[in-house]
């Protein structure tokens, strides 16, 4: 499992991983594939969104991970590469973007969608990953000051809820799909929780003892 | 599109030696441009009978594909030999014919597929419509305020009716996609006027299959099975209401709703109930299966209008199927462009209302 890790660490090879999605959908099997052929937007559209929010909720699962797992290596590994993937989240997030367009096939069409609420959480997910994009550089973090940063960064919370709005409007009957994939998120979020309320309550039950103590 | 269908054509399909096959080469051939002169000859299904391909040759072919390990997408009419319905020529029914409208290609007809019955997922139905679900023979129920209910193959129907006609049709999907169909069916009057319906009869209530060992998606999900769909006795009378009992001049595919389906092309295409196996003519107004699963987005009317959006996106232009990445869309027609024929049923009723 070590070498395993080790071969995580690898960022050449998280980055092959990250761009597989766009390298894999340009073969013959699916550029031939009806589905693909009847409406190409609508396919393209669906698998960077489905890309996007793969990958979020790998990242986003990272730090609950790192708690409830300190020692292992793998999660550490991969928790070593949250920046490459969060950036990956925005650049498919912004595909979906420039294909949404597309898929809409003329600038009023695409302006007049907006109020509806399925399309808004979808574009302020996407704005607030722009601003999490955009501030994700070292000089960034230096300007913002890593308190600051930090705070900037929980809108990721603010996005999780977006997305989980956004993929379950999409499902035309039950929400299979998006429990498939948010159940563990949700769930590794709430034993994180659980763990920080245990340690904080630990820590006054400490404090608490140590005058008997002295 | 065009440089995607030769894709198709060079992965394979000409490299298997069927080059002379006029139906492939009309089907994966790039669309004609079409001029006022040559409209009738550019059409693909307009075939004279000598290109017809044996059933034998379809066989065969499946049974090539299989063994050169080519995906069901590039099956075309995988279900044709098995389907009912077959035998019947069909008539070209000169006043519905959309000449200006380039219908949908075949493959992409039979290949993208809203029938939750099979799956969710529109490019797997063509598939799993194919895995051993019987369509022949197939009987239908005619039951309800008539006074001559009976139980009938469809085969049987067919031939009282009097035969089956080709009309092509828009189709416009409730999800904002859209084809251009030649169907050929029997007019919905002309099945009512064999079995005589009483004053009680005011709606039509039509039933699916119900096997689950065949189609799996009737295992579970969210939908209570089998798929309802109503009408009000008029629309069902109208000349545009349709029973379908094939494409292109062929058996329908079981894709596509074998062996016998509604087509209400001013209705969004979940109205067209597909391989019915009952038609119940009641005095109240039936529970569709959409309605019942989510009423504030699918009610019973859900006429085609442009002006009426749907909860998660708007209903005023389409994707027109086949047509490419970059291509704008269409803008849809009141009533799906049959306002001429059915606005006159709906001058009292709030269609905002009414969805």
């Amino acid at each position: 499992m070590n070498r395993f890790a080790r071969i995580l660490r690898n960022r050449w090879l998280i980055y092959l991983l990250l761009c597989s999605p766009i390298i894999f959908v340009f073969n013959p099997y699916i550029l031939c594939d009806t589905e693909f052929r009847a409406d190409p937007a609508k396919y393209l559209l669906e698998y960077v969104g489905l890309a996007s929010t793969y990958i979020f909720a790998i990242v986003i699962s990272l730090t609950p991970l790192r708690r409830i797992f300190p020692k292992s290596t793998i999660v550490n590994s991969l928790a070593f590469h949250r920046r490459p993937l969060g950036v990956s989240v925005f650049a498919y997030a912004l595909l979906h973007f420039l294909i949404y367009y597309f898929y809409t096939g003329s600038w009023s069409e695409f302006v007049n969608d907006w109020e509806k609420l399925f399309i808004l959480s979808g574009i302020l997910a996407f704005m607030f990953l722009l601003l999490m994009a955009i501030t994700s550089n070292n000089r960034m973090v230096r300007k913002l000051g890593s308190r600051n940063w930090k705070r900037l960064h929980r809108l990721a919370y603010i996005v999780l809820f977006l997305i989980i709005y956004h993929q379950a409007t999409q499902e035309k009957t039950g929400f299979r799909e998006t429990a498939l994939i948010f159940t563990p998120v949700l769930a590794l979020q709430c034993w994180r929780i659980i763990l920080a309320g245990k340690a904080s309550l630990d820590k006054r039950n400490a404090s608490a003892n140590q005058p008997k103590l002295d | 599109m065009h440089i995607l269908s030769y894709a198709n054509v060079k992965l394979g399909v000409r490299n298997l030696g069927w080059d002379n096959d006029p139906r492939l080469a009309l089907l994966f051939s790039s669309p004609q441009p079409t001029t006022a002169m040559n409209i009738r000859n550019s059409k693909p299904w307009n075939l004279p009978e000598s290109t017809a391909t044996p059933e034998d040759d379809y066989l065969n072919r499946r049974k090539f594909l299989k063994a050169a390990g080519l995906s069901s997408g590039a099956l075309i009419g995988g279900s044709i030999a098995r389907a009912a319905t077959g035998g019947f020529p069909s008539t070209k029914n000169e006043n519905f014919l959309l000449e200006s409208l380039e219908p949908t290609e075949f493959d992409l007809i039979a290949g993208y597929n809203n029938f939750y019955e099979f799956s969710y997922d529109k490019g797997e139905v063509q598939k799993l419509a194919n895995q051993g679900w019987k369509t022949e023979p197939w009987t239908i129920e005619i039951a309800g305020h008539v006074d001559n209910p009976m139980k009938i193959d469809v085969n049987e129907l067919i031939k009282k009716v009097g035969g089956i006609e080709q009309r092509v049709y828009r189709f416009r999907c409730v999800e904002a996609w859209s084809m251009v169909i030649p169907w050929d069916g029997f007019k919905l009057s002309a099945l009512i006027d064999l079995v005589q319906p009483n004053s009680k009869a005011k709606f039509l209530k039509f039933t699916t299959f119900y096997d689950p060992e065949s189609a799996p998606g009737q295992k579970g999900g969210s939908i209570d099975w089998p798929y309802e769909e109503g009408l009000t006795i008029e629309e069902a009378r109208n000349e545009l209401t349709l029973l379908a009992t094939g494409i292109y001049g062929k058996p329908i595919p079981n894709q596509n709703g074998a062996p016998i389906r509604l087509v209400v092309p001013w209705k969004y295409g979940f109205k067209s109930i597909k391989s019915i196996v009952k038609i119940e003519f009641t005095s109240k107004q039936p529970m569709n299966t959409w309605q019942a699963l989510q009423s504030r987005e699918y009610g019973f009317y859900a006429n085609v209008n442009p002006e009426v959006d749907h909860p998660r996106w708007s209903q005023s232009t389409e994707r027109i199927i086949g047509s490419g990445f970059f291509s704008k869309r269409r803008d849809t027609l009141m009533f799906n462009g049959y306002e001429e024929q059915v606005a006159h049923m709906y001058k009292d009723l709030d269609l905002r209302r009414f969805y």
